[in-house]
């Protein structure tokens, strides 16, 4: 069946951190990192010149993406550094097809093209594993466990780093069109996809304290921005597909990174379903938020997802309502494109937990980020006699994010068995080395698998060997297109 | 769609969070081992989040 959306992926930066340094150097750290990386990889051959970062979905193309000043200083400083840009990235290609390198000194793993939730969810996961054991080598190398990163997109002090899903959708369907009925969606599905964050990070702020649904909602600051720096948008707008021009690539950068599978697992499920539902022409109806930015914020920052939000029509709508009225429209279509039984999945859990949202919230404390420190930092609260404003629930918060297995508070109540697992974790164990099969990156990874040294430079569209050989990647969409590359070329297909 | 009327649905039967129906039971969540976890907790520093500085990512 022909596939709406046929491709997904995660970026996710991680925060990076030595605690035995009064200021600890992220570029320092981070390279570092990336050079304690054991796994087999094709390292600095990233085709930087592929990239296309500048273009914009609205038909212009921008001279340079904005940064604030403060990171204007830093990356003046950066450049002072006796390394080469080459060296500063890091960059590695896995033989599970993923990217992992550094990104404004964040060390980023972003997952292989994958076909299914399950799968992308599994890659989501292995990431935490590649990364988490660069931190143990590394903190091997120091003799101790001084460095510690961070599955999250706050430093609590304005600072924010990103968690982008990306969806694989037709080019044929007017931008705006995707945007219009979007838009709505994508302000109430921090309803489940909130990480939880206590406090707020807001310029002008209110002085709110407490849980906030999401780490990211204080951050977003307009509808639409090719901007991922500042201005960060509700959906971004660069145009760089990495594929053919029959496709977009919608990056999304407004989530936050899930500690918990089914959370992610149901955000970039829902999303693909409304995406779908909207390539297939379904939605005919819509809701238009009168002020949508400020809707991400209202919408965080009030965890009954009961708070009114004003329709242009002058009436209102509670996230729960919108959230509901999508899951809705995606019931009358089940089956409309795709896996069955994800499709199954999807609907029913996003049914479950908006159900449980509205009647039962305290059910969510297994599974949605959110809730589960809601739940465990009010036993805290209550056995240490503290309040939320205490700054040890922001303490709290961060190590909830924490990858150091004996330190973690996700991975603790991982290990007694109190959250939802999703994937096996020996699914998680062959996505480390191996590929989904089913997509481009199956190739990518059996070049960086078998031909290592003959790689000149690789991306997500293609490698280039050293013998001036060109395999070009970026039309091989479908399950059919990497069978057929694989059989129609096998002589340059010779080493798989 | 303007939502005058809530959308009311029947309070749907519980499934499990898992990806078959046959697969793994949903987790017990009556934390009768918190004890673990809020050792960990207590563990943390409390000056952490104020010590933790990043720079500005995407």
């Amino acid at each position: 069946m022909n596939e709406i959306v046929p491709l997904l992926g995660i970026e996710t930066e991680y925060g990076i951190i030595r605690e035995d340094q009064e200021e600890s150097d992220p570029v320092e750290e981070s390279m570092l990192l990336l050079g304690r990386c054991e796994a087999k990889s094709s390292f600095r051959t990233w085709a930087y010149s592929r990239e296309r970062t500048h273009l914009d979905m609205r038909g212009f193309q921008v001279s340079r993406l904005a940064q604030d000043e403060e990171e204007d200083e830093f990356c003046e400083q950066d450049r002072q550094r006796p390394y080469s840009y080459w060296e500063m990235k890091s960059d590695r290609v896995l033989t599970n097809g993923a990217r992992f390198y550094n990104d404004h000194t964040h060390p980023e793993y972003s997952t292989p093209e994958c076909r299914t939730v399950f799968d992308l969810v599994a890659h989501d996961l292995a990431g935490e594993h590649i990364v988490g054991e660069c931190v143990r080598l590394r903190n091997q190398d120091l003799g101790g466990d001084a460095l510690q990163l961070f599955k999250n997109n706050t430093d609590y002090s304005g600072h924010s780093y990103g968690t982008h899903d990306n969806y694989l959708i037709p080019r044929q369907l007017e931008f705006d069109t995707w945007v219009r009925h979007l838009v709505p969606f994508l302000v109430t599905r921090q309803l489940y996809a909130g990480s939880g964050k206590v406090g707020a990070e807001r310029k002008n702020d209110d002085g709110f304290t407490g849980l906030q649904l999401s780490q990211r909602a204080d951050f977003i600051d307009s509808v639409l921005s090719i901007e991922t720096m500042t201005q960060r948008p509700i959906i971004n707008t660069r145009d760089e597909p990495h594929a053919t021009q029959n496709y977009r690539r919608l990056h999304l950068i407004l989530g936050d990174a899930n500690m918990s599978p089914y959370a992610t697992a149901l955000k970039v499920g829902a999303t693909r379903l409304v995406l779908t539902l909207i390539g297939a022409g379904k939605l005919d109806t819509l809701f238009e938020l009168e002020d949508p930015v400020a809707d991400v914020q209202r919408v965080s920052r009030d965890i009954t997802g009961k708070v009114a939000l004003r329709l242009k029509s002058g009436k209102t709508a509670t996230p729960l309502e919108i959230q509901e009225w999508y899951l809705e429209q995606a019931l009358r279509h089940t089956g409309l494109s795709g896996d069955i039984e994800e499709w199954n999945w999807v609907t029913r859990e996003w049914d479950r937990t908006l159900n449980d949202h509205r009647n039962h919230p305290e059910n969510l404390a297994d599974r949605i980020d959110w809730a589960i420190k809601q739940s465990l930092f009010n036993d805290f609260i209550e056995s240490e006699g503290l309040d939320w404003a205490d700054p040890m629930l922001q303490s709290l918060d961060l190590e909830y994010h924490n990858l150091n297995p004996e330190r973690g508070l996700y991975y603790g109540l991982r290990d007694e068995g109190s959250v939802a697992g999703l994937i096996d974790p020996q699914e998680v164990a062959a996505a480390v080395h191996r590929a989904p099969q089913d997509t481009r990156a199956r190739i990518r990874g059996q070049a960086v698998e078998q031909e290592l040294d003959r790689i000149k430079n690789i991306h997500w569209t293609g490698i280039e060997f050293d013998n001036g050989e060109y395999l070009d990647l970026s039309g091989i969409i479908t399950k059919e297109d990497v069978g057929q590359a694989l059989n129609s070329n096998k002589e340059q297909f010779a080493w798989k | 769609m303007e939502m005058n009327d809530p959308i009311r649905r029947e309070e749907k039967k519980e499934s499990t969070p898992d990806r078959q129906d046959s697969g793994p039971s949903k987790p017990d969540v009556n934390r009768p081992g918190r004890d673990g976890i809020l050792k960990r907790m207590k563990k943390v520093d409390p000056k952490q989040s104020e010590k933790y500085k990043q720079r500005t990512g995407q």
